[in-house]
């Protein structure tokens, strides 16, 4: 019955984050026709500043519909929203959560099994945010006249996921540090912007960034997954979460 | 005797500058009512969490069900084993009381269905409503139902009747005296109401700054505590009693008042050698117990 707490204390954050982001993947298909149409009218940019090369890029990229998707959805919206929904999904809601803090900890469970059925409910969660959008692109590709294979919507799906989760098991072991909901909300999404803005400002980190392997870039431009990365981020998440229920099992009440 | 449910030696816990607890001892033998009595803040909570395992000593002993209470594994047994409430009645604000116990049923193997249909009945309550929702008293009932439909052999109730009007304290003793009448359990309350510690308590420990001060059963209490009153012509002489028992003395004019456990005879006897002019020797109610020991100490 743990899990039953765990998805009461989530579920409307799971249920947003889920809507907003299937509205966005069908929103973004439904919207190349048009973007195509800008694409084709778009005047030369000038490539000589960052801006001009980035926005060049984009353009380049969306005159095709696996580009265009990769760009506009995988790099940009579905990163953005991923990475909010992975912190917001693994703040709060460990012990105290719309109270009751004590009585969870006056029940016959570990604090580890608390802790794993909360993380477990969590990414459950998370997969669903994640996979849900990116098999609804390759299902309703055909709706515009285009085609995106599946088995690219699920690597690109695993890359997002495995990366997020790390985001999900930092916002759940700050969530062990401290009892509101806010504080690990914040921590990690502002660990999250210094990590963006360290790609901005140092290039060469950008390959190695945590948000470049969320894009799932590798995925799009060879067509293979990441493995060292998503193994590295995965190894990250895990001990992140191992963290958090070591941290959670030491703590006072 | 027969092995306690719980047993504290020595216990100490430390949160950060604050010492909670500064040497705790408490034995509750199976079967009592244990009332813990102790001022705000005298470590009444503190020691129960650290009976649940929500807080780890820092040092010292503590057992229950002869668990180690502070290691993960035993800690869990023992919950399994235990109803508690919370002072603040803890539950989950957003369930219905019946999605709350539906939640917990699943916990507890013994979960007593029969009282569970039993208390709905007598405490009337709404199985549909929020939890938020209810009153400060319909709260504590339904949070006491929670605990004591767990078919529980011991009942942790951290003051049970915090904020509750005389009715509705009234019904929640009633319900835990009736509970242990009717059911093999041992009742650990804590307090700072001394009347409901004396109205239901066999057994008391009295807390003060996070040691024990006071404790065994409230009938032996009762019998062993005097107070001896010495009335002199004059200015009382400076108390230099030698009788062993002697808890606090109080020199007022003409008057000395001992307040001794134990040993009033020769306190007595002691007192004659100072020629007063009457002595007096009263028991005491547990209110006066509890007011001299820990007022003594503050002094």
């Amino acid at each position: 019955m743990l899990w039953y707490k765990a998805w009461l204390d989530t579920r409307w954050r799971f249920t947003i984050g889920l809507a907003l982001l299937v509205c966005g993947a069908w929103l973004t298909v439904l919207g190349y026709p048009r973007v195509t149409r800008l694409v084709a009218a778009a005047p030369a940019i000038d490539t000589s500043t960052d801006l001009g090369r980035r926005l060049s890029e984009i353009v380049s990229l969306s005159r095709g519909f696996r580009g265009y998707l990769w760009a506009q959805w995988f790099r940009q919206t579905a990163l953005e929203m991923g990475t909010l929904f992975a912190v917001l999904l693994g703040s709060g809601g460990l012990v105290s959560h719309g109270g009751g803090d004590l009585y969870t900890l006056s029940l016959p469970v570990s604090r580890t099994r608390l802790l794993f059925t909360r993380a477990a409910v969590g990414l459950v969660e998370l997969f669903l945010i994640v996979f849900v959008p990116a098999l609804l692109i390759a299902a309703t590709a055909p709706a515009v006249g285009e085609s995106y294979g599946f088995g690219a919507a699920l690597a690109q799906a695993v890359c997002l996921f495995v990366a997020a989760s790390a985001f999900f098991g930092l916002a759940l072991l700050l969530s062990t540090s401290y009892s509101d909901v806010w504080r690990p909300m914040l921590i990690a999404l502002a660990v999250a912007f210094v990590v963006g803005l360290a790609q901005i400002r140092y290039p060469p980190f950008v390959s190695y960034s945590i948000l470049t392997l969320m894009t799932g870039e590798t995925v799009f431009r060879t067509g293979h997954l990441p493995w060292a990365g998503l193994a590295a981020a995965a190894a990250l998440s895990t001990s992140l979460i191992g963290t958090a229920a070591a941290n959670l099992t030491r703590r006072d009440y | 005797m027969a092995d306690p449910v719980i047993e504290a030696i020595g216990l100490r816990k430390t949160y950060g500058d604050v010492e909670a607890l500064r040497g705790l001892d408490l034995r509750v033998p199976a079967g009592s009512i244990f009332g813990l009595l102790g001022r705000n803040g005298a470590g009444k909570t503190t020691t129960i969490k650290t009976l649940l395992g929500m807080a780890r000593p820092t040092a010292g002993r503590v057992r229950v069900f002869g668990l180690p209470a502070d290691e993960q594994e035993s800690s869990v047994a023992i919950r399994r084993r235990t109803g508690f409430v919370s002072e603040d009645k803890d539950l989950y604000d957003t369930m219905t009381l019946a999605q709350m116990i539906a939640f917990t049923r699943p916990f507890y193997p013994r979960w007593r269905r029969d009282l569970e249909a039993k208390y709905l009945r007598a405490f009337e309550l709404p199985v549909d409503r929020t939890l938020k929702t209810l009153s400060r008293g319909t709260r504590t009932k339904a949070a006491l139902l929670l605990a004591l439909c767990r078919g529980a052999d011991l009942l942790i109730l951290d003051e049970p009747t915090s904020g509750l009007d005389p009715a509705a304290s009234e019904d929640v003793l009633q319900a835990l005296v009736r509970h242990v009448a009717h059911e093999d359990t041992t009742i650990v309350f804590s307090s700072h109401q001394i009347a409901e510690v004396d109205q239901i308590a066999d057994r008391i420990a009295i807390v003060d700054r996070g040691r024990t001060v006071v404790s065994g059963e409230l009938d032996d209490l009762r019998a062993s505590y005097r107070r001896v009153q010495l009335v002199f012509a004059d200015d009382a002489p400076e108390p230099g009693f030698r009788a062993p028992g002697i808890v606090r003395t109080r020199r007022e004019r003409r008057v000395l008042t001992v307040l001794c456990d134990g040993g009033a005879d020769l306190v007595v006897q002691e007192a004659r050698a100072l020629h007063p002019v009457s002595v007096d020797v009263t028991a005491v109610t547990l209110k006066e117990i509890f007011l001299e020991t820990v007022a003594g100490r503050e002094e």
